[in-house]
């Protein structure tokens, strides 16, 4: 029987935010289940927590079609992390973070940190098509045969048609987004938030290209987030045994850009 | 199948409607604006031969359709095989005259069809407009030639190609469009490819509109289109699987429902309002599965047909403390808690006063439970998401919390309904505290043992499966409509068999409830198994036998059956649902009260626009 989750309350929240069909779940489920499997398309919001070390870290995978927006900022309310992913072989879904995405973070934390994620890149990057996720070996046997039967609707459902299957043939696709597409939008980010670049992270440490097919930088991604995120939570347990006027403490010690208070 | 309580001014306006015999001159014409149409939609040469091909065929199968006069094909007639069939109106016996097919056997249907648009056209073309009010007439037997059952497929029917064959020998196909023709969902092909035919659809439709009908449905030999206009969206059903006009219109309402479950009727107006040609697809996008998996539901699950619920036999001891965790395990602004264990309802609980002049329809249940078996894939999660229940209120959201309590087995869900869409979190709170109580009293394993039981154990022989569904009695009227039925078990226990027998009780069920000769009793012979039917003013009941069972001997098999439930019942249906109460004052008004709590806003979809 599972060890029945007893409310373990999280420490902390990240959302991973993108268009549908860029693999938000898959590399969540990559990262968790360290497998990648054919995923049914998200309905909502789903709730995940992870324990890290002694620390809970609440995930929340979103739909990312736009009839769930309503619920975005609900999301995010609160979130330590975003992770804003979008598709390598894909240029809109990148457009997508700027234009429906972003704004959804309104409501996350004030001293919130921002990853850029370019999933799928075993499609167009020898380097991440090759890697072999660390997960027994028994295991990644079996998910390759579950790639073969999912590889149609891969293509399928990304929209410019794809000139043969990549992995079958050995061609790689073209890539539409370049790591330098995704640095400058890293610095919009920054700026659409009001935050200073110097004394933020920089973006060579905050973008990110994987693969949730083959692992390629999934952990490297989920771990240098959690452990981005720490300081969050120990200010967080500070709080909480402190007293209940938590929302001044929290202005007060938060980074001091702006001074709102954050419920949650 | 009765399952909008609406208003529905379709159905109005089809009774404002002229006679039967307006609708032959536009029938003429019709051929016409379809040729035309054909010239517009494909103006490639495949287009020209749509054209023509409707031109050729115009004088045989566009006349005035008096079929009774006509002398039917030879492979019109029900073969001898299928056996004899007396049918009873309340227990005055006559003889079942002989259905005439709707179309005349004379094109061939094959043709050199290579276009979906060409195939859609050319099957209308062919067919007899039905004219509206009339409902089922003149149908051969569903039994002949119903649709070879499809192997059940995983697989994406996205991708399939629209003009080879077997694209059209499906057995149902549906289409949701705009009413500015817009593609909104194919249950088969991508809507892009079939953007010309739902053009062809729509074209069909306006142009009975313009003549202040509403086209209702087209019959032709093989096939039966039926429309459904619902506010901006109109859904159409191509089907050879010879169920009525009036099921697969029910079959279609439920497709507009899951829409409405996912966007809210409201939102959906507002958004044509603003914007005639909108891609609605933009918001269901990812949706289409859940689209698909009710469509594969309502052909594989009588609930549909029945429009009722199933639930899971259970010892009423077990099933009242199920209902009693759920009861304390409640936080405010809940109002729903439900219990399910493969597929089927074990439990709903209620919230007082949200629920007093109103209850849970089964309608509402079943999409619920296809969007449980539709997110699947989130097991290990929790899910929180936005729900229209369209039923109970079409406008408004409630917000569904699911999550399995049997990891990483995944057959026992929690559903848990609120009206706070930022209750996530106590609301998650509340099913740890389920989850405590259940391990406490072992539920999990009580449960696992729970399933659904032989019609051996009802102990009359030559019964093969039987549906029994009682109807409101005033003693539990707040009850949610239910039914139960044994497994199907062999001879149904290949797919293809279960969906024959499916397809028999489709048949039954068409019959009762037909609109211009409603029966009460159908006993049915059929090839390989003999039906009876009843229908009372408490229930209604179909059963099947093995085919040699005398009339007499099903009567009294009946009796037996009927008794046999009755001791049963406390175990077979959930029977008094129970009721908490969430709010601290309970308002008199659960009306307005629910109004108040109710997210009303569209989610966020103008600002999209
Ligand atoms: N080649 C490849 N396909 C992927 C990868 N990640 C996801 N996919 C596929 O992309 C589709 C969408 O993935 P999903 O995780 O459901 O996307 P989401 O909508 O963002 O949650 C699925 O068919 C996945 O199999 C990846 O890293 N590489
Ligand atoms: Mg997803």
């Amino acid at each position: 029987m599972p060890d029945v989750s007893k409310m373990k309350k999280p420490d902390v929240k990240l959302v991973l935010l993108g268009d549908m069909n860029v693999g938000k779940t898959s590399l969540l489920h990559r990262y968790m289940e360290r497998k990648f499997k054919d995923t049914i398309s998200t309905v909502g919001g789903a709730f995940f927590l992870k324990q890290w070390g002694p620390y809970h870290i609440s995930i929340w995978d979103t739909a990312g079609r736009e009839q769930f927006h309503g619920l975005g900022s609900m999301y995010c309310r609160g979130a330590a992390a975003v992770i804003l992913t979008y598709d390598v072989t894909n240029w809109q879904s990148l457009a997508e973070l700027e234009e429906r995405f972003l704004s959804l973070t309104d409501t996350a934390n004030h001293d919130c940190i921002y990853a850029l994620v370019g999933n799928k890149a075993d499609l167009t990057d020898p380097k991440a098509h090759l890697c072999q996720d660390s997960g027994v070996l028994p295991e990644d046997r079996r998910t390759e045969c579950e790639e073969e039967r999912t590889e149609p609707q891969v293509l399928s459902t990304c929209p410019t048609p794809p000139a043969s299957p990549a992995s079958l043939s050995g061609l790689l696709l073209h890539k539409q987004v370049a790591r330098e597409d995704a640095v400058a939008l890293y610095g919009r980010i920054l700026r659409y938030k009001g935050l200073d670049e110097k004394s933020s992270l920089p973006a060579d440490k905050m973008c990110f290209e994987t693969s949730a097919k083959t692992g390629y930088n999934v952990d490297a991604l989920f771990e240098t987030l959690f452990d981005l995120v720490l300081p969050s939570i120990l200010r967080k347990r500070h709080e909480d045994q402190a007293s209940p006027t938590v929302d001044l403490e929290d202005c007060r010690e938060g980074s001091g850009k702006r001074v709102r208070a954050s419920c949650c | 199948m009765e399952v909008d309580p609406h208003q529905d001014r379709e159905a109005q306006a089809a009774k404002v409607s002229g006679p039967p015999a307006e609708s032959d001159p536009p029938a003429d014409t019709l051929a016409t604006s379809l040729c035309l149409l054909g010239n517009h939609m494909f103006p490639d040469p495949v287009a020209t031969n749509a054209c023509t091909s409707i031109n050729s065929s115009e004088p045989a199968s566009l006349q005035p359709s008096d079929v009774s006069a006509e002398d039917p094909g030879p492979d019109a007639r029900p073969p001898p095989d299928l056996g004899a069939e007396s049918v009873t109106q309340d227990s005055d016996c006559q003889s079942d005259a002989p259905a005439h097919p709707a179309g005349r056997g004379t094109e061939d249907a094959g043709g050199a069809q290579s276009d979906s648009g060409e195939f859609v056209v050319t099957m209308l073309a062919k067919a007899k407009l039905e004219e509206q009010g009339i409902g089922v007439k003149g149908r051969s037997s569903p039994l002949l030639e119903a649709g070879i059952p499809e192997p059940p497929s995983f697989t994406s029917h996205r991708d399939e190609d629209v003009t080879a064959d077997s694209w059209r020998r499906h057995r149902k196909h549906v289409f949701v469009l705009s009413e500015a023709g817009k593609p909104i969902y194919s249950r088969y092909g991508s809507e892009e490819a079939l953007s010309s035919t739902m053009g062809v659809m729509m074209a069909l439709v306006s142009f009975v509109q313009s003549g202040d009908n509403i086209i209702r449905s087209v019959y032709s030999e093989e096939h039966t289109v039926v429309f459904l206009q619902k506010g901006p969206l109109v859904l159409v059903c191509v089907s050879n699987s010879r169920q009525s006009e009036q099921q697969l219109r029910g079959e279609l309402l439920y497709v507009y429902y899951q829409i409405v479950s996912m966007l809210t009727q409201a939102s959906i107006s507002r958004i044509f309002e603003h914007k005639k040609n909108y891609d609605l697809r933009r918001l269901l996008a990812g949706s289409e599965k859940i689209l698909d998996g009710l469509l594969n539901l309502v052909d594989s699950d009588p609930s549909f047909l029945l429009a009722a619920v199933h639930c899971l036999p259970l010892a009423s001891s077990l099933r009242d403390s199920l209902s009693q965790i759920l009861q304390k395990a409640i936080t405010p602004n809940l109002v729903f808690s439900i219990l399910i264990a493969k597929n089927q309802l074990l439990t709903i609980v209620q919230e007082k006063t949200v629920i007093e002049d109103a209850r849970l329809a089964p309608a509402d249940v079943h999409l619920l439970l296809n969007l449980i078996g539709a997110s699947s894939a989130f097991q290990a999660g929790e899910i929180w998401t936005p729900i229209c229940l369209p039923l109970f209120n079409p406008d408004c959201y409630f917000y569904a919390y699911i999550s399995y309590l049997d990891p990483p087995e995944c057959t026992v869900c929690l559903l848990l309904l609120s009206t706070d869409k930022e209750a996530f979190y106590a609301v998650a709170e509340c099913k740890r505290k389920i989850e405590e109580a259940m391990v406490a009293q072992n539920s999990l394993s009580l449960i696992a043992k729970a399933q659904s039981y032989s019609v051996s154990q009802v102990g009359v022989s030559d019964l093969r499966h039987f549906m029994y569904k009682p109807f409101d009695v005033p003693d539990n009227h707040r009850q949610l409509t239910q039914f139960t039925s044994p497994e199907m078990e062999a001879p149904y226990s290949s797919e293809e068999e279960k969906m024959r027998l499916l397809d028999l009780y489709r048949y039954m069920h068409s019959r009762i409830h037909s609109t211009s000769r409603p029966l009460k009793l159908i006993y049915h012979v059929a090839e390989r198994e003999t039906l009876l039917a009843w229908v009372t003013s408490k229930f209604e009941l179909y059963t099947c036998f093995s085919p040699l069972v005398t009339k007499t001997c099903a009567i009294t098999a009946i009796t037996k059956l009927l008794r046999w439930i009755k001791k049963e019942e406390d175990r077979l249906f959930i029977r008094y649902p129970p009721k908490y109460s969430t709010t601290p004052n309970p308002s008199k008004s659960s009306k307005s009260s629910r109004s108040d709590q109710q997210d009303a806003t569209d989610n966020g979809f103008l600002s999209l626009l």
